[in-house]
């Protein structure tokens, strides 16, 4: 049994709300390493197919991103299924519903996966974010060990039923 | 007179579309490549201190920023007037030979093998990397193994696998620690053995691509490369060369400034690409290729065993030159391997452990330039600047637009061989398209373009009306 979760934060630094992922999963890594135990934190700029291997291993995947739709600040949680999503145009990122469907048809899983979205106000060049941009950051750290602790909670009731 | 228009362009680094004339009787008479989104990196470093060029420099480009920092930092290293410490170069050589494993590895695996593996005429929905994986899943596996070994190399001594900011003016920031090395020289074994059977398979399939091999791009040009005394494949150091399609040398020993009279730059009203051109030779007939194929049609030898084996075997296509740029896959696989092999014996040079990594100096020189074999070719980075260091003006030369008049005319020659009457069907689109994948151009780094690229081809009547139009 699997038992890792994989917190993949992406976006860009340099422009404004578009850093929240990476950003979280800064903030993140302190509160998670020693208090959630199995959590692999990973910040990179956008999700490339390498990604789909260390996928295949874990057990939860946590995509947290930043959306550019949705009233500014509020945060959105969905469920991921594997998916071949805009392939077609496909270069070196790919979606992370077309990423989990990669780790299925290479490595023979895909984990239960959850894509965690901010939504921003401002993309433009900085390295700082707006005001909702700050709320929807703090929201998305209070949410994201307790998304890891249901998960935990909901699988050791299964296992338990089994 | 009809125009077909392709846009965007897929699979490849950057937006762009195509666009093909017909006559009047549905025949194509000309066919373009624009690039229709521009950066602006050459102006926008003016009056930057020059010590921050290769950091910013970087970040022209997420795939090859390591090719970037690379030319900018010899660059500076001229208006510096150092010489790097041994330990230095070896350990910059290392990771210009990593860089170009990972984006060799993402240009065959990622965005050509669909095309060789499902078919040019396959389904669209299914031509890619997924359809791959489903299809061919040892290899697509090997595709993301053989990438993510170039990545680690990048990320162990750069820091970071995109935008590492270790090699500096003078050297590079930090000396490589024995663990560091030892861990690489672990992972070469499987990334050689990867590669050879790649290399096997591509060969095994090059006959069901004949018509491929012959549309693409497959034309007498000039091919520029660096070159060395020793006439093996100079990807770090060494001057330019011109070389006619027989190989006869036309121009040789080029270096720093004197690039200047060898290679134009012209800009076209309809693409933000420059087409460079072999200055001698003016616009119109001074076409030539940069890149794998040039490279390894330039040099006598790669310098390392197993790529020799292969060089002479590759040498056999044509007999001679090789000229079809359908080849450029194959060049390119090549290439990893002299990569790997040339890695590992910088690796067990007791010298690459060295503490002695960085020369300091003050400007003495108000120019320099660059110049280095980045994945896709030569690049160019020359700057001057002012009393105070400060970047007067930057011009870069990107492989790409080397290219430009090859890729335009390639363009051409398979819109010719492959699309008839006035409408689209995808196997032609592809063909249009794969064409283009064979230079594996880098629009980000060649125009200095903001955002993605896709692709687009219109076909355009006689009269200029837009008959058909396919976009991905």
């Amino acid at each position: 049994m699997q038992r890792r979760v994989l917190l993949i934060g992406y976006g860009n630094v340099l422009r404004g709300d578009d850093a929240l992922g990476p950003m979280a999963v800064e903030l993140l890594r302190p509160v998670l390493t020693g208090h959630v135990t199995d959590v692999e934190l990973l910040s990179c700029h956008q999700l490339a197919p390498e990604l789909s291997e260390r996928l295949a291993h874990c057990e939860l995947a946590l995509f947290v991103d930043a959306a550019n739709h949705g009233e500014p600040g509020t945060v959105r949680v969905q469920r991921l299924l594997p998916e071949a999503v805009d392939l077609a145009s496909l270069t070196h990122h790919v979606q992370p519903s077309a990423l989990l469907a990669l780790a299925r048809e290479l490595y023979g899983r895909a984990p239960e996966a959850l894509l965690v979205t901010g939504a921003g106000a401002t993309f433009d060049g900085r390295e700082s974010l707006s005001e909702p941009g700050r709320e929807a950051l703090r929201e998305i750290c209070r949410l994201v060990p307790q998304l890891i602790l249901d998960f935990r909670a909901h699988r050791d009731a299964v296992a338990m039923k089994e | 007179m009809p125009t077909l228009t392709i846009d965007p362009v897929t699979r490849i680094e950057g937006h762009a579309r195509i666009t093909v004339q017909l006559d009047e009787q549905g025949e194509v008479q000309d066919a373009r490549f624009h690039v229709t989104q521009v950066r602006g990196f050459e102006k926008l470093c003016e009056g930057r201190p020059f010590t921050e060029m290769p950091a910013l420099m970087a970040r022209i480009c997420g795939i090859c920023p390591t090719s970037h920092l690379l030319a900018s930092s010899k660059a500076c290293d001229e208006i510096m007037a150092v010489r790097i410490p041994e330990t230095a170069e070896k350990l910059r050589r290392i990771m210009n030979l990593a860089q170009i494993i990972q984006s060799h590895a993402l240009s065959f695996f990622y965005l050509s093998s669909p095309d060789f593996l499902l078919g040019m005429d396959s389904d669209p929905a299914e031509r890619n990397i997924l359809g791959v994986a489903r299809k061919h899943p040892a290899m697509a596996r090997d595709g993301i193994k053989l990438r993510q070994f170039g990545q680690r190399v990048l990320e162990t001594l750069g820091g970071k696998r995109i935008h590492p900011g270790w090699i500096v003016p003078g050297g590079v920031s930090q000396p490589l620690e024995a663990a560091q090395r030892d861990q690489i020289l672990t992972e070469i074994p499987e990334a050689i053995r990867i590669t050879r059977a790649t290399l096997h398979w591509f060969k095994s399939q090059i006959e069901s691509f004949r018509a491929e091999v012959r549309s693409f791009a497959n034309f007498p040009s000039l091919f520029l490369a660096m070159a060395n005394d020793e006439n093996q494949l100079a990807a770090y150091s060494g001057w330019l060369r011109f070389m006619d399609a027989k190989l006869n040398i036309v121009a040789d020993h080029i270096t720093g400034l004197d690039y200047q009279n060898f290679i134009g730059e012209s800009s076209n009203d309809d693409s933000y690409l420059k087409s460079t051109y072999y200055k001698p030779l003016g616009l119109s007939a001074g076409m030539y290729r940069v890149g794998p194929l040039a490279r390894l049609n330039m040099c006598q030898s790669l310098g390392t065993t197993q790529a020799d084996e292969e060089l002479a075997e590759f040498r056999e296509l044509e007999h001679h030159s090789v000229l079809s740029s359908f080849y450029y896959h194959y060049a390119r696989l090549i290439e990893v391997l002299f990569s790997l092999e040339r890695m590992e014996t910088l690796l067990r040079d007791p010298e690459i452990l060295g503490k002695n990594v960085r020369a300091h100096a003050s400007p003495n020189n108000f120019e320099g330039v660059g110049i280095l074999e980045a994945p896709r070719g030569t690049l160019i980075h020359h700057y001057r600047i002012d009393q105070n260091g400060l970047i007067e003006s930057a011009n870069l030369v990107i492989a790409t637009g080397h290219n430009n008049l090859a890729i335009n005319h390639g363009v051409l020659q398979v819109a010719r061989q492959f699309v008839k009457g006035n409408a689209l069907e995808q196997g032609m689109l592809n063909r249009v398209e794969a064409v283009v994948r064979a230079f594996d151009p880098c629009l980000s780094c060649s125009t200095h373009a903001a955002g993605q690229m896709l692709l687009e081809i219109s076909l355009l009547a006689a009269d200029g009306a837009l008959l058909d139009r396919l976009r991905r």
